[in-house]
């Protein structure tokens, strides 16, 4: 089988038009192995048939030549048998033995069975001869006479002796057949030893004859394994030579266009090497010229650099002086920071002394303080006292108020009377006056002085926690701030002290400061509140007072103001007759003073002194005022 | 070389020099080509030393498992054959050290029956031997105990081809008269039985094949029947250990005189047996009883081949036989070679082949069959598909059973051996039927080929 596969695969090699076992394609490969079975089935038949065409199998399909060789090979013992030939001549010797010993055991059986037979004849007759035998000792044993006793011991001696006879014959002849037995038997082994030799050799033939035909076909697969490499040895060297004639004809080739490729590439490298010649010169002139351009500029940058270096280093002699001042004045300031230092001490302890003074000072403040509350006590004592009286008065003015009032408008009523009576010459009534009986203000409301109670209350319910959110000795701590004390943190303990001291009265200061204003406040809105006690209820008042006031109603003020109309003009008529009159009776007597002035000036020696004497222009000018 | 050496100081120096030079010609020689340990270096390895004290020292401190492979290899190939086996048994697997023990053993060895395993071989054939070699009550039982734990692992195959009597004086003459009546007076008078293979069987676990005769080989000129016995206490105690060789599946007893109550005790023992596929109790002197028995074991097995020829099975111990193989559907081959079946007989086992499926390869050889067996096999043959080799050589079959059989022939197409030498058939009938068998065979071998190819083409899938 792994022969056939090989030889599959090469006619597989050397089949290249048809489909391959070893195409990677499916298809293919099933293709191809449909093909192989198909022909191998056909060689079968062809074997089959008898015709032995190995000649012409060889001319007509000379590249399957050795895969059928093989094949055939196989089939060569079983087709022609010569293994089932073989072995039947080896097992003919068996087969024959078979028999002879089925023929010997039958044979065997059947003088078993004759001899059982015998046996038991023998042995019913022996037994008959025996009985008589015994018969006759009874007998015997009857018989007195010594003489027939002696016959008949004889007799019986006789009669044993024939059975034992007998017997003997039997042994004998059992002894016979045994010897036969033996006999046969060793024939029997002698036959068997001729029988394994025949064996042995007609084996050792076969072997002899198989191993020769399975060298001939062993040749002959070689040969036609043989003459299929020489076949492929030979088809492959063709190819081996052709593609080396390809590749020399192809390396030619490829020479030849190398050296073309190289010339053209010369050429080229020429070019490129003018070219680059001539792109150098330029640029090397250019460069030339930048780098003249490039040290002018450098020689520049020097002048610059020249420049710049004497310029720093006046610079730096300015700059030095300058520091020199610097120190100078820094020791100045040293020193003068001694000085304040001394001027600071100087000031700390004018500060303690003032310090001390306005402790001093706020002591009698707070005297003063108390002084004036009991002052301001007193005032309140006198300002409720004052109200009382302010009251009273109230009520007198008020009365009195309105007892003119009421006189005045007696009085315009009268007048309004008069007026109609007297200048129109209407009749007048009188119009009904119930505010007249009145008298005596307008009773005040209790509400306000209860809300004047209450502000007292509140007034010293305030100052009362005023007094206790500002307790007169707070807690360290407390009035100062965290910056101060961090800024007094390096300072000595008596210092710091004195500072949270200084820090916490200028604090309680302007707490008693507020205090005070709060006081204050709290004292006028007292105040007012206490002032609010004589502030009534103004509108009834001036409802009240507006009645009274309108007592005249409009129409009869329009009439009134008619009438004044009139009697102003009527009035102003008088007026200006009695001016005129006045003024007549002034010009009059201006006119006597004139009169007499005129009469001094003329008379005057002054006059006589002038050049032109005024009763000259006298004379003219009262011709002209005349 | 040497002379020259020598010559100049021959008569200064004693000769003891002289000899030791000469003596040891490989100091004589620069190179020792033909030794492929050889090397120029006057002071061997280290590791050398080492392996070379491990291989002399190996009996005593076995140290081989432990070692690099190329090590192991070294020891390997100096170990002696001759170690006690305690040491080597379980230690060494490697094939060429046991190759050099049997070689060294018995010189003449064929590996391919044992599987190709020399180490196998070594122990089949060493368990063989020292059980051959074992004398009741002579030997002491441990001297095959004492092999077991060693060779459990490795034995497959027993083939006892003897087993020795107990030695026993004073009794040669009863034992004359005992002959006849082997089996009943073996109880009474002192004990004829055999190595008892009950202390052996169940303790091999890998056992597959037993072969075992009773009978004393090459014993010549010394010849007594008595060493021919196979008693009844024999049978009992083979029977109980073959029960308990669960892994066996070949048994052969042959030319031991097993009678049919041997036979039935042995079969007793052996129904439903686990793995038993072939049993063979050829040139036996099986009766028509134990044949019945044997019929009985055959539907309570696994049975594939049957051999009992050269045997006493007449007509109705073929009858069950055949009874049995007509329910049977494991047997694969049957041979009943050399009985005296009968016309009786023939046609049972025909009439059961006509309904039996499994069945391919028949022996009936040698039977007394003539011309009416003949009729029921070519019915057979026309009806049965499944047989595929038939004998029938040296049965008396006649003109008329050839004739017979020829035309069942006609209508088989799956007989591929049918043997009818000396049958007294006629030539032409032989003729056809040979005709036919070729036929068979070249179909048979077409179909053999064509699947061959299926499944080549599958494989190259």
């Amino acid at each position: 089988r792994k022969k056939m596969s090989q030889a599959g695969n090469l006619r597989e090699d050397t089949e290249e038009a048809g489909p391959s076992v070893d195409s990677e394609n499916p298809e293919e490969r099933i293709a191809a192995r449909r093909l192989r079975i198909a022909a191998r089935s056909e060689a079968k038949k062809r074997q089959e048939l008898g015709d032995d065409s190995r000649e012409k199998k060889e001319i007509k399909e000379e590249a399957r030549k050795s895969q059928h060789q093989v094949e055939q090979s196989e089939k060569v013992p079983l087709g022609l048998c010569y293994c089932y030939d073989g072995t039947e001549l080896v097992t003919n010797i068996q087969v024959a033995a078979d028999s002879r010993e089925s023929r010997r055991q039958t044979e065997v059986e059947e003088a078993h069975r004759l001899r059982v037979e015998k046996l038991e004849n023998e042995a019913k007759s022996s037994l008959e001869k025996f009985e008589e035998i015994t018969r006759k000792w009874t007998v015997a044993k009857m018989k007195e006479i010594p003489q027939d006793l002696r016959d008949s011991l004889s007799s019986q001696q006789q009669l044993c002796a024939l059975l034992i006879e007998d017997k003997n014959k039997l042994i004998h002849e059992l002894q016979k057949e045994m010897k036969l037995s033996d006999d046969r038997y060793v024939k029997d082994l002698k036959k068997q030893a001729e029988d394994v030799d025949l064996m042995i050799e007609r084996m050792e033939d076969q072997v002899k004859f198989l191993m020769g035909s399975y060298r001939d076909e062993l040749d002959q697969i070689e040969n036609s394994f043989e003459h299929e490499r020489k076949i492929l040895l030979t088809g492959n060297r063709k190819k081996w030579e052709q593609y080396t004639k390809e590749r020399r004809d192809k390396e030619l080739e490829n020479v030849t266009q190398r050296m073309k490729r190289v010339e053209e590439y010369e050429v080229l490298l020429q070019q490129l090497r003018t070219e680059d010649t001539e792109e150098y010169n330029m640029i090397k002139i250019k460069l030339d010229t930048d780098v003249q351009i490039l040290e002018q500029q450098l020689q520049q940058m020097k002048a610059t650099y020249q420049l710049n270096q004497e310029k720093l280093e006046y610079n730096f002699q300015v700059l030095k002086k300058r520091d020199e001042e610097n120190t100078i004045t820094k020791s100045q300031q040293k020193r003068k920071i001694t000085r304040l230092q001394d001027v600071v001490n100087n000031l700390k302890i004018k500060c303690a002394n003032q310090e001390k003074q306005s402790r001093e000072e706020n002591q009698n403040l707070t005297d003063d303080y108390t002084r004036i509350m009991q002052q301001y006590k007193h005032m309140q004592k006198k300002m409720r006292h004052f109200a009382a009286i302010d009251a009273k008065k109230f009520e007198e003015v008020w009365l009195m108020n309105e007892e003119e009032v009421k006189a005045l408008v007696e009085k315009a009523l009268d007048t309004d009377r008069l007026v109609h009576e007297q200048q129109l010459g209407l009749a007048w009534q009188r119009p009904s006056l119930a505010f007249m009986e009145r008298c005596g203000p307008l009773q005040p409301h209790r509400q306000t002085q209860k809300t004047a109670h209450q502000a007292i209350s509140e007034l010293l319910q305030l100052g009362f926690s005023v007094s206790l959110s500002f307790p007169p000795s707070p807690p360290q701590g407390f009035l100062i701030e965290s910056k101060l004390l961090k800024l007094l943190s390096p300072l000595e303990k008596d210092e710091q002290s004195l500072m949270k001291l200084d820090s916490i009265f200028t604090v309680s200061y302007n707490v008693t400061a507020i205090c005070m204003l709060c006081h204050l406040e709290l004292a006028a809105s007292h105040q007012h509140s206490m002032l609010g006690l004589g502030g009534r209820d103004d509108t009834e008042d001036a409802a009240y007072w507006e009645a009274m006031g309108d007592v005249i109603p409009e129409a009869k003020l329009k009439i009134w103001g008619a009438l004044e109309a009139a009697l102003d003009k009527y009035h102003i008529v008088l007026t200006e007759r009695s001016k005129f009159i006045t003024d007549t009776q002034s010009l009059k007597q201006q006119n006597t003073e004139l009169r007499m002035l005129l009469h001094q000036y003329v008379n005057s020696r002054v006059n006589a002194e002038l050049e032109i004497p005024p009763n000259l222009v006298m004379q003219l000018a009262p011709e002209g005022t005349n | 070389f040497a002379n020259s050496n020598i010559s100049p100081g021959a008569g200064m120096y004693p000769p003891v020099a002289k000899l030791n030079l000469a003596a040891d010609p490989r100091k004589m020689r620069r190179i020792i080509a033909e030794d492929p340990e050889w090397s120029l270096t006057v002071v061997p390895l280290l590791s050398n030393l080492c392996l070379q004290h491990i291989v002399r020292n190996f009996e005593e401190k076995p140290i081989l498992e432990e070692l690099l492979p190329r090590h192991k290899d070294y020891v390997l190939e100096r170990l002696s054959p001759s170690l006690p086996l305690q040491v080597t048994a379980n230690l060494i697997s490697d094939d060429g050290y046991w190759k050099r023990c049997c070689k060294q053993r018995w010189g003449l060895c064929d590996v391919s029956s044992y599987g190709h395993s020399w180490k196998r071989m070594f122990f089949e054939r060493h368990l063989e031997n020292i059980i051959e070699l074992y004398i009741p009550d002579a030997t002491d039982p441990k001297t095959v105990l004492g092999m077991v734990p060693l060779c459990r692992n490795y034995v497959k195959r027993l083939d006892i081809s003897q087993l020795m009597p107990p030695i026993k004086e004073p009794q040669k003459s009863e034992d004359d008269d005992n002959s006849d009546s082997a089996s009943d007076m073996g109880m009474d008078g002192p004990s004829m039985d055999h190595f008892d293979f009950g202390i052996l069987l169940d303790k091999l676990n890998h056992l597959e094949e037993f072969h075992v005769v009773y009978r004393v080989k090459g014993c010549g000129m010394n010849f007594e029947w008595n060493l021919f016995e196979f008693t009844f206490r024999d049978c009992e105690s083979l029977a109980k250990a073959l029960k308990s060789c669960k892994t066996l599946k070949v048994l052969r007893i042959h030319q031991s005189k097993v009678d049919d109550e041997k036979c039935r005790q042995l079969v007793n023992n052996l129904l439903d047996h686990p793995s038993l596929r072939e049993l063979n109790l050829s040139h036996n002197l099986i009766g028509d009883r134990g044949a019945r028995a044997i019929g009985k074991l055959l539907n309570r097995s696994k049975l594939e081949r049957l051999t009992v020829y050269d045997n006493n099975i007449r007509g109705p111990g073929a009858q069950a036989i055949a009874y049995a193989l007509a329910k049977n559907s494991s047997l694969l081959s049957l041979n009943l070679r050399l009985n005296r079946l009968g016309d009786e007989g023939g046609q049972a086992i025909a009439q059961a082949l006509l309904k039996n499926r499994t069945l391919k390869w028949l022996h009936l050889g040698g039977n007394e069959m003539t011309e009416p067996t003949a009729t029921v096999l070519s019915q057979v043959l026309v009806q049965n598909n499944t047989l595929r080799s038939i004998n029938l050589s040296c049965n008396r079959l006649g003109m008329d059973g050839g004739k017979v059989l020829e035309e069942g022939m006609c209508h088989n197409s799956s007989m591929v051996e049918c043997d009818i030498r000396l049958t007294e058939v006629g030539q032409e009938s032989d003729y056809c039927i040979s005709q036919v068998v070729r036929n068979n065979q070249n179909q048979a071998h077409r179909k053999h080929n064509t699947e061959e190819n299926l499944a080549q083409t599958s494989e190259h899938y």
